[in-house]
């Protein structure tokens, strides 16, 4: 046999693992997800065609509809608050201020610990009785609270995304990087001219980054539209379903045995997420074009 | 005069902007930590004093309670199989496309990158499906099968980088040597790629190790139960116990801070090389 066939059956084999696990958790579930979105099905008994029904059915529930409008509120809270937050740190930072190594690795230590510990730390923070957020504005105004910020209707939902939305090590460090990358000879330019700090930050550093920084608006969006974990922790996606998203609906549509439901969900999450990364990239990428002319 | 005052705001702003958001990321932590060494009555008496005395009983109440070592036992024989797993797989076919010419190359490669942009947890009917009928749901299997192939894109994205920055004189040295192809890729690409393999394999342990959504849904019994899901039943196992339960909290906190005390610079380069690439 001769080298060539021998190395070919080589690279099949070597391929064929990640080939078969690929298709299996990336592939395949598109497939699945869309066709049994498409069916009245439990999990056990088979599966019974229904057509549309199950999407009908979703754009009728006001579940649904509560659930878009919070996964939409998250998707901008994390899209613009967090990556704007993440830039303005990311820009002074990138100017080595006093401590900034020790502030940049303090930034990201709330993104090595898992989210699940996170919502718990939050949970006590936001706790009627015992928490640190209503001791420290009863110290402060002189009279006691004692709000139950996660079991209210009108602060739940902020309540959940502020803690969310003030992490932002992770998008500063990726701006960062962008920043920092930006030689020293354009801004010395720039001083030269009479240039102020602002100024510089806006003409030269934004300018340079706005890709980086649409990147991250994207799949901070992404995230957003998501987004199941705090919330399923620290509300379940109560009081009501004031809090609910839809990965949160779907995972309940799931206990209660309604797969077909659940999967019209999933295919919402995926058409939602491919929307966003398209129109993101073509709309607000096309001046990250024009910026790095300048 | 003017110029100075507007100089001196921006800096106080500037201070007041990465101090408000140094405090958010450690005040909070700060403050489960001291309450945890707090009794149950100092705690709800006065929930922002330090302790009168530091009191590790709560960790001992915490690692009865919530079975730690269980649950500890568990997430490491995941996050670390998964780990070792995906990196196999991810740095054979890294290998083969990175030093190798042949059809469809690029077609798999940008394919399997584009695994990133995918919403994973849509995928939940699906991957209770797939899980169930390998007769894989409740076992430890289930979870280490599902984080080693949900984190290939990453992986594969950043050995292949690695790897395809390897010079070929090297490999054609070996080649000559009669060196075959298995020997090529254990003998000099994988111990060459040494560090593109820590980075990847210290990104997938961490998010292994953090992960919940599919660790809620693919599994059901406290036996194979893994520290994240063991965390969001605290609240039950320890009722009205705080102090103890915050202990238990902050138990489940050292691994990750620890590991990224040690793997610092990995974790962020490989988050920017991740991201940058977009």
């Amino acid at each position: 046999m001769n080298k060539k066939t021998s190395n070919a059956r080589w690279i099949l084999l070597f391929l064929l693992p990640i080939v078969l696990l690929y298709t299996a958790f990336f592939i395949y579930p598109f497939g699945f997800v869309f066709f049994s979105s498409l069916n009245k099905w439990n999990g056990i008994s088979h599966m019974k065609f229904v057509g549309l029904q199950n999407y009908v059915n979703l754009a009728m529930s006001t579940t649904f509809q509560l659930s878009i409008r919070n996964n939409i509120i998250w998707a901008l809270s994390l899209g613009f608050l967090q990556v704007g937050f993440a830039s303005v740190i990311a820009f002074i930072l990138a100017r080595k201020p006093r401590f900034w190594k020790g502030l940049r690795t303090v930034y990201f230590i709330p993104k090595v610990i898992s989210g699940v510990a996170i919502a718990m730390l939050w949970k006590a923070v936001y706790n009627a009785e015992f928490g640190a957020l209503n001791a420290i504005l009863t110290f402060l105004t002189g009279h006691t609270w004692n709000v139950n910020w996660l079991g209210e209707f009108n602060s739940a939902l902020p309540a959940i995304i502020a803690q969310e939305v003030m992490y932002i090590g992770y998008f500063m460090i990726i701006i960062l990087a962008g920043v920092m990358a930006i030689p020293r000879s354009y801004y010395e330019a720039a001083e030269i001219d009479g240039a102020s700090v602002l100024q510089q930050e806006l003409h030269i550093t934004l300018p340079v980054v706005w890709g980086t920084i649409v990147t991250s608006m994207t799949l901070a969006m992404a995230y957003g539209l998501r987004h199941f974990e705090a919330t399923f922790l620290m509300t379940g996606g109560g009081p009501g379903h004031s809090t609910s998203t839809l990965a949160i609906m779907m995972y309940n549509k799931i206990g209660a045995r309604k797969l077909g439901q659940a999967s019209a969900l999933g295919t919402v999450l995926v058409i939602i997420g491919f929307i966003v990364i398209v129109t993101l990239n073509s709309t607000l990428g096309r001046k990250s074009l024009t910026g790095e002319d300048t | 005069m003017n110029r100075n005052l507007w100089k001196s705001t921006i800096r106080v702003l500037k201070w007041v902007f990465l101090l408000f958001f140094f405090a958010v990321a450690l005040l909070p932590l700060l403050w489960l930590l001291v309450t945890s060494f707090k009794t149950e009555a100092e705690f709800t008496k006065f929930p922002l004093q330090l302790p009168h005395l530091w009191q590790i009983q709560n960790y001992i109440d915490a690692v009865h309670i919530a079975k730690m070592h269980i649950l500890f036992i568990n997430s490491i024989i995941i996050a670390s199989s998964a780990t070792i797993f995906n990196l196999l797989i991810t740095s054979m076919a890294a290998f083969a496309i990175s030093r190798e010419e042949f059809r469809l190359k690029n077609s798999i490669s940008n394919i399997l990158v584009a695994g990133v942009l995918v919403p994973i947890v849509a995928f939940m009917v699906p991957y209770l499906a797939l899980i169930k009928n390998l007769g894989l749901y409740n076992t430890r299997m289930a979870l280490v099968i599902t984080y080693a192939a949900i984190n290939i894109p990453i992986s594969f994205f950043l050995i292949r980088s690695f790897m395809t920055s390897i010079p070929k004189e090297l490999e054609e040295a070996a080649i000559m040597d009669g060196c075959s192809f298995p020997q090529r890729y254990t003998k000099i690409i994988l111990p060459l790629s040494r560090a593109g393999l820590v980075t990847s394999g210290t990104l997938t342990f961490i998010w292994a190790w953090n992960e919940f959504i599919y660790a809620l849904l693919l599994t059901s019994s406290s036996r194979v139960r893994t520290i994240q899901l063991g965390i969001s039943f605290f609240s039950t196992q320890f009722r009205s116990n705080y102090p103890a339960m915050y202990a238990a909290i902050v138990l489940t906190m050292i691994p990750s801070i620890l590991v990224y005390v040690f793997f610092h610079d990995k974790i962020i380069s490989g988050l920017t090389a991740g991201a940058v690439k977009g």
